[in-house]
């Protein structure tokens, strides 16, 4: 346990200090962002009533999340890539779990740090104000920040160990976050102010328009793929 | 063997083709189209379970066989998924004058079809060793059958205006569709075995010529 | 043929029926062979012979298709992390980040490692490397040579007892070669093993006793160097070499 808990902390610090050092994907990944949420600023009509922005805000958050996101996840196996490091890394005494968490958390604090630059970009062009919420704000970005990041982790190690192309990453990606955008949009909608937090479900679902409910799937969502990719990540690396 | 199958496939569905569109027949006309599109939604998630079970059987035993079988699944599952929304969004159109809405069942297919596919393009440009290949697409397909429950329960946060609030009724219609779902899970079956089939001779064929 | 009997309790580095195959060409067939504790091997032939493959599933990072490997009797694939614990490898790439120091690279290989001493240590291998002078610098803008050490001092951070070197002369002038072999023979005195793949038929006889062949994933020959002459092996290796092309 204690040589694991060593790897782990060893690999979480020396992806994030080679990071800040060399700053490999960081100013991209803002750029990235600000592009995204700069585009769909100008794509919604000028003259649109005060209904739109909270939801065009939101489209433009998860978006950008989603691709700046990937910008990270190919990092980090790609850091790996020069000087056969990553031999390094599979040589070495350490579990591949262990190897998949700490890239995983490296990730979330590399996008957590792409996190609070866009999320203020995000409010100001859209002029939102999200009053008295920061924390449920707080919770549902970093929920969805782990979702991306599980599954990104998991296949970027794939697209790394197949030497191929990242365009194969982002579908692979992509497809399997998309049940998560649904609640995760619903949750911004509510906190931006553009919906009320419980909208009476019809019938059966009560949970529909619930905006616990929805924190709950995201937690759900995110426990459930963490686990599976923590799991698969020893098969897929098996060479 | 899989001659009786097929025609039995073949017979049951123009049966319920046939009992759909004159015993069985649904009022507005255009709901008929159920009897396509509610066959084909269990048919497309079966071939996902297929493929599921393939995957992981892939992963414990290291045998050819189970990935051909998902690789056959993903095809089959893909026409199945196509057709499902298509028949989606012809209802879509015919009854609420909208082609596609957010409404779950539309949105739990469309992500049905794009796993389907990614699947598909994950297996023809990975390069490398089959036996790469086939590992990262059981890795995939085991990924991708957990969005399947999970898009079913997030799809209900779309408030979901449009009910529909048919039922088969009379016991020529329960007869139809019965013979429509099951005809198009024999059919599917048939034809992962035969893909199977197809799969591994050419695998021996390409062995053959190397030696 | 080896024909002295072996102990298991000499055995470092046992490697049993080994094949592999990535497409429908194998590249290893059912190779078989026994490292005694102490000495040193050295594994010949052309491209493709299916040398680095070897080394890189004794060292773990590939799955042979059938057979198995053990380090000090505990098997690779069965237990990882006992066996690599036991394993230090150095290939023909450095293993270093550009980024980090080469004190932050040893640092970090030392934390993978877990390895209890890690100050003490480092300054050994530092000293011993004669890396002492460029702790502080970034692995970047080190030379070959230089950093063809780091990767020795990576390797032997951990005090593993069995070395695996794929094609350690690559690309080193004299010095780093009078070097890197004093290390080599250092480590064998010590009682460590070595497993190593070269081309040069000069230096992997100077640094081993014991000579190991390749063709085609067979093994073709597999002496001591007692048991050969090395001049004329030298020979012989080398117009068998130039047969294959």
């Amino acid at each position: 346990m204690k040589s694991a808990w060593s790897g782990f902390k060893a690999i979480v610090i020396k992806d994030l200090v080679i990071e800040l050092r060399a700053r490999q994907v960081l100013p991209t990944m803002i750029v990235l962002g600000m592009l995204i949420v700069f585009i769909l600023r100008l794509v919604v009509e000028p003259s649109s009533g005060r209904a739109e922005m909270p939801m065009m805000a939101a489209a433009a958050l998860w978006i950008a999340f989603l691709f700046s996101g990937l910008l990270a996840q190919e990092r980090s196996f790609g850091v790996e890539q020069q000087n056969g490091c990553i031999d390094g890394l599979w040589s070495a005494p350490l579990d591949a779990g262990t190897i998949y968490l700490a890239k995983l958390l490296a990730n979330v604090v590399i996008l957590s740090i792409f996190e609070m630059v866009i999320v203020p970009a995000v409010l100001l062009s859209f002029s939102l104000r999200v009053t008295g919420r920061w924390l449920d704000l707080v919770i549902v970005l970093a929920l969805g920040n782990l979702g991306i990041s599980s599954v990104g982790t998991l296949f970027s190690a794939v697209v790394q160990l197949a030497r191929t192309r990242g365009a194969l990453l982002s579908i692979v990606v992509l497809v399997v976050l998309l049940p998560m955008l649904i609640p995760a949009s619903f949750a911004l909608l509510v906190l931006f102010g553009a919906m009320p937090e419980e909208v009476g479900g019809s019938g059966t679902l009560a949970f529909v328009g619930s905006f616990r409910a929805a924190q709950g799937y995201l937690l759900a969502f995110d426990a459930v793929f963490i686990v599976a990719c923590w799991l698969l990540f020893g098969v897929v690396v098996k060479e | 063997m899989r001659r009786w199958f097929m025609a039995l496939a073949i017979v049951m569905l123009m049966l319920s083709t046939w009992l759909g569109l004159t015993k069985g027949q649904i009022v507005p006309v255009q709901r008929n189209i159920l009897y396509v599109h509610v066959p084909n939604s269990i048919g497309a998630l079966l071939c996902f379970a297929v493929l599921l079970v393939a995957s992981v059987a892939y992963l414990i035993t290291d045998r050819q066989i189970y990935d051909w079988i998902a690789a056959a699944a993903a095809e089959v599952g893909t026409v199945l998924a196509s057709i499902l929304n298509a028949t989606g969004m012809i209802f879509s159109r015919a009854e609420w004058n909208v082609w596609w809405t957010p409404s779950p069942r539309l949105v739990s297919s469309a992500l049905l079809w794009f796993l389907y596919v990614v699947y598909l393009i994950l297996r023809t440009s990975l390069p490398g060793s089959p036996r790469r290949r086939a590992r990262i697409c059981a890795v995939f397909g085991i990924i991708a059958f957990l969005d399947v429950p999970m898009v079913y329960i997030s799809a209900r946060f779309i408030p979901d205006i449009h009910r529909p609030d048919f039922s088969f009724e009379s016991s020529w219609q329960s007869l139809a569709l019965m013979l429509g779902m099951v005809g198009t899970i024999v059919l599917a079956g048939v034809l992962i075995w035969l893909r199977t089939d197809l799969l591994r001779r050419r695998f021996e064929l390409e062995n053959r010529l190397h030696d | 043929m080896i024909t002295e009997t072996v102990r298991s309790t000499d055995v470092a580095l046992s490697i049993r029926s080994v094949s592999k195959a990535f497409t429908a060409r194998p590249v290893l067939r059912d190779v078989s062979m026994t490292l005694r504790r102490g000495r040193a091997t050295c594994l010949y032939g052309i491209n493709g012979a299916g040398k680095s493959t070897l080394l890189r599933i004794a060292a773990g990072l590939l799955r042979p298709d059938a057979g198995s490997v053990s380090i000090e009797g505990r098997d690779v694939r069965e237990h990882p992390e006992e066996a690599k614990r036991r394993l230090g490898l150095i290939s023909h790439a450095s293993m270093a980040y550009a980024e980090l120091t080469v004190l932050e690279n040893l640092r970090f290989t030392a934390d993978l490692y877990c390895v209890s001493n890690r100050a003490v240590r480092i300054e050994q291998l530092l000293a011993e490397t004669g890396l002492g002078p460029f702790r502080y610098d970034c692995a970047g803008i080190l030379s070959r040579g230089l950093l063809q050490r780091l990767a020795i001092a990576r390797a032997l951070l951990h005090e593993p007892s069995v070395l695996l070197a794929d094609e350690p002369f690559t690309g080193l002038d004299v010095q780093a070669l009078e070097h890197l072999i004093g290390i080599f023979e250092t480590f064998v005195r010590q009682g460590g093993t070595i497993f190593m793949t070269t081309h040069d038929t000069r230096l992997g006889l100077r640094c081993c006793d014991r000579v190991v062949v390749l063709d085609q994933g067979v093994v073709l020959l597999d002496k001591t160097k007692k048991e050969i002459d090395p001049e004329r092996f030298a020979e012989d290796y080398l117009s068998y070499a130039r047969s294959q092309n």
